[in-house]
């Protein structure tokens, strides 16, 4: 009941359980048959909606579906069903399509058609399957509506989802102006809108570069944030020049002194030198921060392009859009090879070896690093998001996470608005999802060092849900300068200052605090102070290390076999495997793999550096994301889930044990051991029948129908044709 | 034999071969050299080399670890500098952490400072190896790194010797190494007084039959003892269990009707009261006599009504298959030394779904999870049904129970499904394994197959088992080494033969003679131990780590007519056609005519007529409610259901690789992982060890607190440290004080209820070592980490906390640590 406006105080359920089965649809109250309504968000306005309409649910032989009122919104799409028991009340986000729809297929007599925008027939259409940014698919049999009401339904969707339109009709700007005024956003987070934020972000890290304010009213640069951080010797002049591009942008400062930065690349050189002078200027500059050394990484030229991206997800996503599940099992078969085909996962690994290469220069170098792209603002944000969450424990809580994207993504101008396509526009190019690459490359790094992260995945999940949800001021804007201006432009009173739209970090705005708990990873490791006098223990240096060249520990001549690789070396297994390292020129790779060693031989610490593991099999797909609404995958009681009820089981025994120690005198509380709550789980817990979808999806009634698969009924129905069916496609079909 | 294997090895004659045969002599058994190595009695040290580095695995807590490298007849053993001098009064361990035996070794790489070689026994080195890798079958990688101090006589020589002896892909030389570990006088004794684990169901006695069928509830069916001396099928076990209206004469007939005589045989009973039956396909279809058709159709169906058979035969993989693909799999992931590409990133994936490992898999977890669908109906017989019933019967059987049997996800448990479906019933380890490298075209990675599905169950529910990942890998790792008698026979009767010495007229005509031995006359074997012995392998604090200690709700005693299925209507019963066949193929249902030989054609005219059923069109209706009955939800269904069976998603990217055991010794996926971080356990045991503890703790503190105060503060920092160096994973804090109430509410009663199942656990669990033992892994860990030795070594990491409770005889080490 992701109570939007109420502010979350009303609803009392566990949250987004209800998204997607039309069973736990619920509408507030029974109203007379006409006016069947969710609850309206402030400013929502209804549009059109057509009554009866047959949902299917997700079951591609029976065809059996609910019936319902489908209403269109200025915010959402909407299915209210006629049947389900009205037990509680609250307004239902869950049941929102929320314009957001990737795709609208209509079915002409059995014939799918692609909707996009301008191109509607006056044909009376069968069948709707919308599919969603979230990867929901919904399928609306229109059959039964009057002809006209279906049209106009139809048409309404279409319209107001898939037709390009002004920022203005976004559904933020009538939703913020009806909103009650005494919301405000969330207190913790830092949004790094303010020069104090700033200030003491560099504090935090020690860095010792100049905070800009010149570009308040936005004269320096529209691209640019109100203030960033530069290094201290850019003169003034210099400042101007080019509108702020080719400025190293201060990230992060590492704690040898070294600091990462980040800059826009300038146009071509001229023959005058002016630019090459400059560029250097700015390059010194930033050098001098630390010993006087840089290196510059230009993205573009190492990583995939934001097109290659995009073409990359759009095939990825189509393995996980399903409208019926033999189209599911179809491409179980070739699960792994159909996968790496869309090359998603590899773009995946490649920024994270991206991150870590960068990651090797600040730590094990110590030197300044310039990253740079075209513009700045796309692979240089995943890429100085991800340096920063390996190497710094603080962007590893919830807040700090959140601050780093306010500091990154939000005041680093990250074009959310045109990489979302909230506009539905065409002309603009494709869009492109850097930030879900962002966060597909945090979850990888969840996954693998869990107790390192406060948040857990289900935050992660529902952070790139939000993305698609126009509601936050977060993600709907392409700059700073947009937002602030356009803020200003809609308020209402412009006296009053700007119009107030929520931050996603407002997660009370979507969610009550008993879903926000499960946001929360029960077995973070909180850093503990006694620790880190202890684990320095000295480890005992090795004079050599496997197989590998290496530049910290002096071998011998005779001993470093691999000074003088033969031949008939690569005919070996392990030295192919190194040469793997070693392959591309002047072996940055062999590098990082000695970089990796380093870290290995340090004890794990979990406020310390993370890498990730890159191999082939560690990287994995995400699963909760991406098979949240398939049906056929859910299992009750299984999967994940089981394993963290099991957890809060045994947490709160833990602690049961721990206060009757206390209670016994026997167990002291320390003041440093930081309190960590399980109830998150404690609401895993209250919940009877947990799917392996929790907390996405809830289970519906649950019968073991991927074990016995459908194809059952078919040889009931066809028990004289078994013979023939047997040899076909039963094998593809079957089950789990 | 110890003389007489030596001179087989043409140890190069180099100046030192005194100081290299110095542990030969018998009588100096149970001595150990300087370096510490305790030896087996009988074993023979062949050459040692010192200031060795062993690379330590991930899992071990990588880095490296100075010490001694021996090679004996018997191991490559490592002994770690600084190790804790052995007990001489301790019983012998086969292999020590760091050790592998001969017989596991693949391959012996050397590396040089300019080239790397691959060493067989025939070939000479022509550089001094800096580097030493062993390959095992068990797809563990070892690597030792020699020391520039490390003599070059003694570097060439153990490479040699290593190479020499292991054990190399020639028919014979298993003997020399089962006599080289258990032959001598000293060991046979030893393993003579061993005695079993009587925790545990050996399924050997006509005693443990009636046990499982008392545990399952199961009625209607008792042993019989007719194939007692295997007189009726020489592949299937002395004791059978049948049902009741069977008479042994009756029984005797059907012998023949089957495929090596294996009848359907009563193996389980689920707790809804369906059976699961296992057989071999039909044969000699002749059927003369009314008596015959009725015992067979009284076998089959039992006292049930339905019977459903699930045929095994054409969608499983076939043992040729698995064998590729494990081929594959193992070459993907250790690499393969011969061939020059790796496989990149990128393309993992795809090169893991082209060894098919993952399909076979995810096939048999299927076809087990529809066969544990279909048991929780109740009153139905499922029979399983394979050709020979020797293999893919036994993975399908086995994992049903550990799907469904929670009995069977706990260590002893799962060593008595173990022997119940594959050792009694009589799969053919010995040929399947290929130890004697005589039986290629056998050979086939079924009973690894069966260990990778049951860690899939493991790692999608690891708190409904009680075993853990450590156990999973100890019975691989066990599987490659030809010790044992659980493996090492093809069915039951060569195993009692060997040790009963059985006379000789009761074996068949063709003979027994598998074993081709190389000496001429025959030497008495070894008296080999059951795997499940695994004092023998493994020290205490690793077989601690076997299990963990799990709060599961308390089982209903089984009812003794099983429990009525409410979710069927009452006219299901009654209203069912008596002896109605269904054939489960293809996850389809259908009533063939010939799937019951003697209802078709034949002599099932008169049949027919007397029982007045056609097979496939009256039993279509009972046909359609079974389907709708698979399909309804159970009202009953609860997670708390203890019978609920594990279902697992095979969906593609949840049927995973089992990383620890197949990528353990790939050294790219060792290049990205940190020690610690894959060395942790699963964060569910880890818990669960917690609990345990604090409960000991509690009832420490509520029994005697005053005398022994100084002990508790020594503890509380012990346990401090503990948590801390468990990577910290569970630390939070002990004033709860703003703990919820909602939480504190719910949590007394999970409390409570699990205190009350932890009262009747120490009798379900009585495998279960102590949990002191369990919670030394931890205390040690602090040892290991805050590096009071300088050194960081495995060995020591199992190493006992002083705090805790402590069997007096295993403390050298703990008490150094403070």
């Amino acid at each position: 009941m992701l109570s939007l406006g109420g502010g979350g105080a009303k609803s009392s359920k566990p949250s987004f359980v209800s998204y997607i089965t039309p069973e736990e649809i619920k509408s507030e109250k029974e109203p007379p048959k006409k006016e069947r309504h969710p609850n309206l968000l402030p400013g929502e306005v209804v549009f059109c909606s057509a009554d009866p309409i047959l949902k299917h649910t997700q079951d591609d032989v029976s065809q059996r579906g609910i019936f319902g009122t489908l209403l269109c919104t200025n915010f959402r799409v909407s299915f209210v069903s006629d049947e389900t028991p009205l037990e509680e009340t609250g307004s239902n986000l869950g049941d929102l399509i929320s314009l957001q729809m990737l795709f609208c297929f209509v079915v002409y007599d059995e014939k799918r058609k692609m909707i996009t925008g301008g191109m509607l027939k006056n044909k009376y259409p069968s069948k709707m399957i919308i599919h969603c940014k979230d990867l929901r698919v919904f399928q609306f049999c229109l059959t039964f509506t009057k002809e006209e009401d279906a049209r106009k339904i139809f048409h309404g969707i279409a319209h107001h989802c898939l037709e390009p339109k002004s920022l203005k009709c976004v559904f933020a700007f009538s939703y913020a102006v009806s909103r009650s005024p005494e919301m405000q956003r969330s207190q913790r987070t830092v949004m790094f809108d303010s020069k104090e934020d700033w200030a003491q972000e560099m504090k935090r890290t020690k860095g010792n570069c100049r905070i800009v304010t010149e570009n308040e009213g936005f004269k320096l640069s529209t691209r640019l944030p109100k203030y960033f951080i530069i290094p201290s010797s850019v003169t003034d002049e210099d400042l101007f020049k080019f509108q702020g591009k080719g400025l190293p942008i201060w990230c992060w400062s590492h704690h040898s002194g070294c600091a990462l930065f980040k800059a826009s690349t300038l146009p071509v050189p001229q023959e005058d030198g002016v630019i090459q002078r400059y560029m250097e200027r700015m390059l010194d500059a930033a050098a001098q921060t630390h010993l006087y050394s840089l290196k510059i990484e230009d993205l573009s030229e190492t990583l995939p392009t934001v097109q290659d991206i995009q073409q990359s997800y759009a095939k990825f996503k189509q393995f996980f859009l399903i409208d019926n599940s033999t189209d599911f099992w179809v491409s179980d078969v070739k699960w792994f090879s159909s996968v790496e085909n869309t090359g998603w996962m590899d773009i995946i690994r490649k920024c994270l070896q991206k991150a870590v290469e960068v990651v090797e220069c600040l730590e094990k170098e110590n030197t300044n690093i310039l990253i740079m792209e075209e513009e700045g603002t796309d692979l240089c944000c995943v890429i100085s998001s991800l340096v920063q969450i390996m190497l710094d424990p603080h962007y590893r809580t919830l807040t700090g996470f959140q601050g780093l994207v306010q500091k990154e993504w939000v005041a680093g101008c990250h074009a959310f608005l045109d990489r979302c396509n909230h506009l539905c526009q065409k002309d603009k190019e494709s869009p492109s999802p850097i930030f879900l690459l962002f966060l597909e490359c945090v979850w990888q790094l969840v996954q693998q060092h869990s107790p390192a992260f406060q948040f857990s995945e289900t935050y992660l999940t529902v952070l790139s849900d939000s993305v698609h949800v126009p509601v936050f001021s977060t993600f709907l804007f392409n700059s700073a300068y947009q937002r602030e201006s356009t803020l200003k432009a809609e308020s209402q009173h412009p006296q009053r200052g700007p119009l107030n739209c929520p931050a996603v970090w407002d997660w009370s705005v979507q969610f009550d605090c008993k879903a926000q708990e499960l946001f929360l990873n029960p077995l973070y490791a909180d850093k503990l102070k006694q620790d880190k006098v202890l684990r320095k223990v000295p480890r005992p240096k090795h004079q050599r290390q496997l197989s590998l060249p290496s530049s910290a520990f002096k071998t011998p001549p005779k001993k470093g076999f691999f000074k003088d690789e033969t031949e008939s070396l690569k005919k070996m297994l392990r030295v192919k495997r190194i040469s793997r390292w070693m392959a591309s020129p002047d072996s940055p790779a062999a590098n990082t793999r000695e970089f990796y060693e380093a870290w290995q031989r340090r004890p794990l610490d979990h406020h310390g550096l993370l890498l990730p593991w890159l191999d082939g099999p560690a990287v994995r797909l995400w699963m909760q994301r991406y098979l949240r609404w398939i049906p056929e995958v859910q299992i009750l009681g299984g999967g994940p889930v089981a394993v963290t009820n099991k957890m809060a089981e045994l947490l709160v025994q833990v602690q049961e044990l721990r206060k009757k120690l206390d209670l016994k005198g026997c167990w002291q509380p320390e003041a440093e051991r930081v309190q960590l709550q399980p109830r998150p789980l404690a609401l895993a817990r209250n919940s009877l029948r947990l799917s392996s979808a929790f907390p996405f999806a809830s289970s519906r009634n649950w019968t073991f129908k991927p074990v016995i698969p459908t194809s059952l009924l078919q040889s009931l129905m066809l028990t004289d044709k078994l013979a023939s069916q047997e040899d076909e496609t039963t094998e593809v079909i079957s089950l789990v | 034999m110890l003389t007489g294997s030596k001179t087989t090895f043409k140890v190069r004659q180099m100046p030192d071969i005194k100081e290299r045969i110095m542990n030969q002599s018998g009588l100096h058994a149970r001595g150990r050299d300087m370096f510490g190595l305790c030896c087996l009695p009988g074993e023979c040290v062949l050459q040692r080399a010192v200031l060795v580095r062993k690379k330590l695995s991930p899992k071990e807590g990588g880095g490296w670890l100075s010490g001694t490298l021996f090679c004996t007849h018997f191991r490559v053993a490592f002994v770690p500098q600084d190790s804790p001098r052995p007990d001489d009064n301790a019983d012998p361990v086969l292999l020590g952490d760091h050790d592998v035996a001969l017989a596991s070794i693949e391959k012996v790489v050397a590396v040089g400072p300019l080239r790397t070689k691959l060493v067989t026994p025939s070939s000479s080195l022509k550089f001094t190896p800096e580097e030493l890798i062993l390959y095992c079958r068990d797809l563990r990688v070892l690597c030792f790194l020699f020391d520039r101090l490390t003599p070059d006589t003694q570097a060439v020589e153990i490479t040699y010797t290593i190479a020499k002896t292991y054990h190399p892909l020639k028919p014979g030389t298993i003997l020399s190494f089962q006599n080289a570990a258990l032959g001598s006088i000293e060991m046979k004794q030893f393993l003579s007084n061993r005695r079993r684990d009587s925790g545990m169901n050996w399924f050997e006695s006509s005693g443990d039959w009636e046990q499982e069928l008392e545990r399952t509830g199961a009625t209607g069916w008792r042993v019989s003892s007719v194939n007692d001396r295997f007189e009726m099928s020489t592949s299937l076990s002395r004791f059978n269990v049948v049902p009741q209206k069977v008479l042994d004469t009756e029984l005797k007939k059907t012998f023949a009707h089957f495929n090596e005589g294996r009848i359907p045989r009563w193996v389980w009973r689920h707790p809804h009261g369906s059976d699961l039956l296992r057989m071999a396909s039909f044969q000699n279809n002749i059927y003369h006599e009314k008596d015959d058709i009725r015992n067979l159709e009284l076998i089959l169906f039992g006292g049930q009504s339905q019977c459903i058979v699930v045929d095994l035969g054409d969608e499983m993989p076939s043992p040729a298959d698995l064998q590729l693909a494990h081929t594959r799999l193992r070459t993907l992931c250790l690499g393969d030394i011969s061939s020059s590409v790796s496989v990149p990133d990128d393309k993992w994936l795809s090169s893991l779904e082209g060894t098919h490992w993952l399909d076979y898999i995810r096939c048999c977890l299927r076809k087990a999870a529809e066969v544990a669908c279909l048991l929780r109906r109740g009153h139905l017989t499922v029979v399983l049904q394979e050709p020979e019933d020797r293999d893919m019967n036994c993975v399908v059987s086995s994992l049903v129970q550990v799907m469904c049997d929670q009995h069977c996800r706990t260590v002893a448990g799962f060593q008595a499904l173990v022997q119940k479906e594959w050792v009694v019933a009589g799969h053919r380890f010995l040929s399947r394994i290929n130890y004697h490298r005589d039986s290629d075209k056998e050979e086939a990675p079924i009973f690894l197959l069966f260990l990778d599905c049951v860690w899939q169950l493991w790692a999608q529910f690891p708190a409904r088992f009680q075993l853990t990942e450590d156990f999973l890998l100890a019975l691989h790792d066990s599987l490659h080494l030809p010790l044992f008698s659980t493996f090492l026979a093809n069915c039951q009767r060569e195993r009692c033969r060997r040790s009963q010495n059985l006379p000789q007229s009761y074996t068949p005509v063709n003979g027994l003679r598998e074993l081709p031995r190389g000496s001429v006359e025959e030497p008495v074997d070894p008296p080999y131990p059951p795997v499940w012995d695994w004092a023998l392998q493994y020290s205490t604090q690793r077989r601690a780590l076997f299990t963990q200690p799990v709060c599961q709700p308390s089982t209903p005693a089984p009812v003794l007519n099983g429990n009525f299925n409410t979710n069927l209507g009452p006219n299901w019963i009654s209203d069912g056609v008596p002896g109605s066949v269904f054939l489960l193929s293809r996850s389809l249902f259908s009533c063939p005519s010939n799937l019951l030989p003697w209802r078709s054609g034949g002599g099932s005219v008169s049949y027919r007529k007397s029982h007045r059923r056609a097979p496939s069109s009256e039993s279509l209706p009972a046909l359609e409610r079974l389907i709708k009955a698979c399909g309804q939800p159970d009202p009953l269904q609860d997670i708390h259901d203890p019978h609920q069976p594990l279902i697992p998603l095979l969906l593609g990217p949840c049927v995973r690789i089992w990383r620890n055991c197949y990528l353990r010794g790939a050294l790219h996926a060792q290049a990205f992982t940190h020690p610690m971080s894959s060395n942790a356990r699963h964060p569910v045991e880890r818990l669960a060890s917690e609990v345990e503890h604090l409960r000991e703790r509690l009832a420490q503190a509520s029994v005697g607190r005053p005398p022994n105060r100084k002990r508790h503060e020594h503890r509380r920092l012990d346990s401090n440290l503990n948590q801390n160096t468990n990577n910290g994973t569970f630390l939070f804090s002990s004033s709860s004080s703003s703990s919820s109430s909602s939480s504190s509410s719910s949590s007394s009663s999970s409390s409570s209820s699990s205190r009350a199942s932890q009262q009747e656990s120490p009798s379900r669990f009585s495998a279960r070592p102590p949990a002191a033992a369990r919670y030394r892994d931890g205390g040690g860990k602090h040892t290991f980490l805050f590096g009071h030795q300088g050194e960081p070594q495995s060995s020591q990491r199992y190493a006992p906390c002083p705090g805790a409770k402590l069997p007096k005889n295993s403390g050298p080490s703990g008490a150094k640590t403070h």
